[in-house]
């Protein structure tokens, strides 16, 4: 195993196009980390530095202590699984997982011993004499998986490995990585443009956007303490309602609407000199609310809103109104039943909810 | 022919035993029985191998052996001669690969890309780092696409490779000409895109750009883009609508943007100049100058 570090890599393409800038930050040894970010953030093109398939344009790249911008892709242990998760069409499981041992001059001992190991962590011993032609797409990723593990490197870097698959399968497929790291332990560099996914499997996670890194931190943390407005929009689904205003003593306004800020918040606002200023209101779906209890207690955060869209989820309801003619979403309990059409009381949860500067979009805090 | 050359180069070696037995400070060809003979180039002219190089085939020695199949192809693009030409069954087409330099053994490489096919395709290798792939046209239920193959031997040789995807041909006529151009646009074309697997329909627009005289490219690229010519991200945008085919909310997906956003900032370029993105004749002359600024 081994850990990562990147100091101030930057990647220029011709013509001063710069692709990734200034990134800096430590891999820990075991971890999982995830890359995420909208199209063209910079996230694949750091990985393939990473992996020596890009050359990497400034900066240092350490694996395991050693400087290894230098270093050949083939000689940096290394194991990759990209998007194309293909196998060769001729060959059955076992030869798939041994192709690139053997590409490598391993002996054959070593080879059987590696891919009949990969195939008990994988569950794929029943199915090592099949032609990928016979496997189902969970599979196949299976054997696309055990084709890295087969490697035995000190790094994965994963670009993408779930983006083909269906709905269904990805969230099958999520699971089975995460319980290959649980027992493999391997240091994971995984890249995706899927916050579910970042979410759910990062024991960080690196938001990124237009070659900078937003924010880094472990899911839960970049969840509840977004950096930005970037970031508060990128990571959650639905995603973070975003509403403009001004902060008055206590209240934030929308022209005729005002809501109640709580005195801890207030504070903090007071003190950096936002009172009077327009500022963004950052607040999730969930924490609007329409519970009766929650609307009693909070009679001066409530609004009256008119539901333009209401879209049942099973145990939710997803609520799509306007405040100030200003878009926004809640996700309420599916016990109260409410329709499109009908104005209700909503709430807002103001002590969890974030104020961003107008001009930095930064988090206030 | 062997013994009778012998007579002339007394350093002559035929290669009869491992790969790595060939000496570097030997010229190597191969005669038209496939053995691989090498002269000490001590003992040739340039005159000499270019004589030799009349009748046999000039070899590289960190080049795989070339097949019968493969030196039949090779003679039919080299030889001005219809005799060189031969029946083909099925409709072929080139593509071309390039990978970094010194980062493959050309022939690990040959052996990762004939397990990708039904049957081992033939390879013409222009030097140690790019070259030809001849694929036949066949209908395996199995095949994979060339995006797959790049991905698949991205994983195993740990290398970036290019593929430039040619069209199918039904016979040998003007082959040498088909091999000319194809790899004359495979040299151009990446310098447009950063796609590394690229088929001959998606590089039309990059070889037209290619031949506008830079002036003028220049031009196109300034009179179309007007002020937003250093607008990056406006420009990135707009390079996404067209990627998205003109779905605005595909568009918004993709860069992680409200659709409102998106489209207030089309209908900011449209006002400032004067193009309406979402009509295919705008759309296609941006994207022409988008490539011009390239």
């Amino acid at each position: 195993m081994a850990d990562l570090k990147l100091v101030n890599i930057r990647k220029v393409y011709d013509k001063d196009v710069v692709s990734v800038k200034d990134f800096s930050l430590e891999i820990r040894d075991k971890e999982f980390l995830v890359l995420v970010g909208p199209s063209g953030c910079g996230k694949s093109t750091t990985l393939r530095m990473i992996a020596g398939l890009e050359e990497i344009s400034g900066g240092d790249l350490f694996i395991g202590g050693k400087r290894v911008n230098d270093v050949p892709p083939k000689d940096r242990d290394i194991a990759m699984v990209f998007q194309n998760y293909a196998l060769y069409p001729h060959m059955d499981v076992y030869n798939n997982m041994a192709f690139g041992l053997k590409l490598r001059k391993f002996k054959k001992d070593e080879i059987k011993k590696r891919v009949d190991n990969a195939a008990k962590i994988l569950g794929l011993e029943d199915l090592l004499t099949r032609k990928p032609k016979a496997l189902s797409g969970g599979q196949r990723q299976r054997v696309a998986l055990g084709r890295a593990i087969v490697r035995d490197a000190e790094v994965f870097l994963m670009d993408e490995p779930l983006s083909n698959l269906d709905a269904k399968l990805r969230v099958q497929m999520r699971a089975e990585i995460q319980k290959l790291h649980r027992r493999l332990q391997t240091t994971t560099v995984y890249v995706t443009h899927d916050q579910t996914e970042a979410m759910t499997m990062a024991t960080r996670l690196v938001v990124m956007k237009d070659g900078y890194i937003q924010q880094v931190g472990a899911p839960k943390e970049v969840y509840d303490e977004p950096n930005n407005v970037f970031v508060g929009g990128f990571i959650g689904s639905p995603a973070m309602n975003f509403l403009n205003g001004r902060l008055e003593e206590n209240y934030f306004v929308m022209d005729d609407v005002k809501i109640l800020v709580p005195e801890g918040k207030m504070k903090y606002l007071r003190e950096q000199g936002y009172v009077g200023k327009e500022i963004i209101l950052g607040v999730r779906p969930e924490d609007i609310h329409d519970e009766p209890l929650f609307l009693d207690f909070s009679p001066e955060t409530k609004i009256k809103a008119s539901i333009e869209v209401a879209e049942l989820m099973g145990a939710e309801i997803i609520l799509y109104s306007k405040v100030n003619d200003q878009d926004f979403v809640a996700r309420v309990d599916a016990r109260f039943s409410v329709a499109a059409g009908e104005t209700v009381d909503l709430a807002f949860d103001l002590n969890k909810a974030h104020f961003f500067d107008k001009e930095s979009e930064l988090r206030i805090k | 022919m062997i013994n009778q050359l012998r007579k002339i180069y007394s350093s002559l070696l035929v290669y009869s035993e491992g790969h790595d037995n060939l000496d570097s400070t030997y010229k190597w060809f191969v005669t038209g029985e496939n053995e691989i003979i090498g002269i000490d180039e001590e003992e040739l002219t340039s005159k000499d191998v270019s004589l030799l190089a009349t009748f046999l085939l000039p070899y590289n020695i960190n080049l795989p052996v070339p097949t019968d199949e493969e030196r039949k192809w090779r003679n039919a693009i080299d030889s001005a001669e219809s005799s060189a030409k031969f029946e083909i069954k099925n409709s072929y087409r080139f593509i071309y690969f390039s990978i970094k330099k010194n980062q493959i053994d050309p022939i690990v490489f040959k052996d990762a890309i004939h397990e990708l096919f039904a049957k081992p395709v033939p390879i013409l290798w222009g030097n140690g780092h790019e070259g030809i792939i001849i694929e036949e046209q066949t209908v395996y239920e199995d095949s994979i696409s060339f995006e797959e193959i790049k991905d698949i031997l991205m994983s195993d040789l740990y290398v970036k490779i290019n593929f430039y995807i040619g069209s199918y041909k039904e016979s040998l006529e003007d082959i040498a000409q088909y091999y000319h151009l194809l790899i004359n646009a495979a040299k151009k074309v990446f310098i447009y895109t950063n796609k590394t697997v690229v088929t001959y329909i998606d590089a039309v627009p990059y070889l037209l750009i290619n031949q506008i005289e830079p002036g003028l490219r220049s031009d196109i690229g300034k009179t179309v883009l007007q002020k937003y010519i250093n607008d990056e991200e406006t420009l990135k945008t707009i390079e996404t609508f067209l990627q998205c085919n003109l779905n605005i909310s595909e568009t918004a997906k993709v860069l992680h943007m409200h659709r409102n956003s998106l489209q207030y900032r089309l209908d900011r370029f449209f006002e400032k100049t004067g193009i309406d993105i979402r009509q295919f004749h705008h759309a296609m002359t941006v994207y022409l100058a988008l490539l011009a600024k390239k």
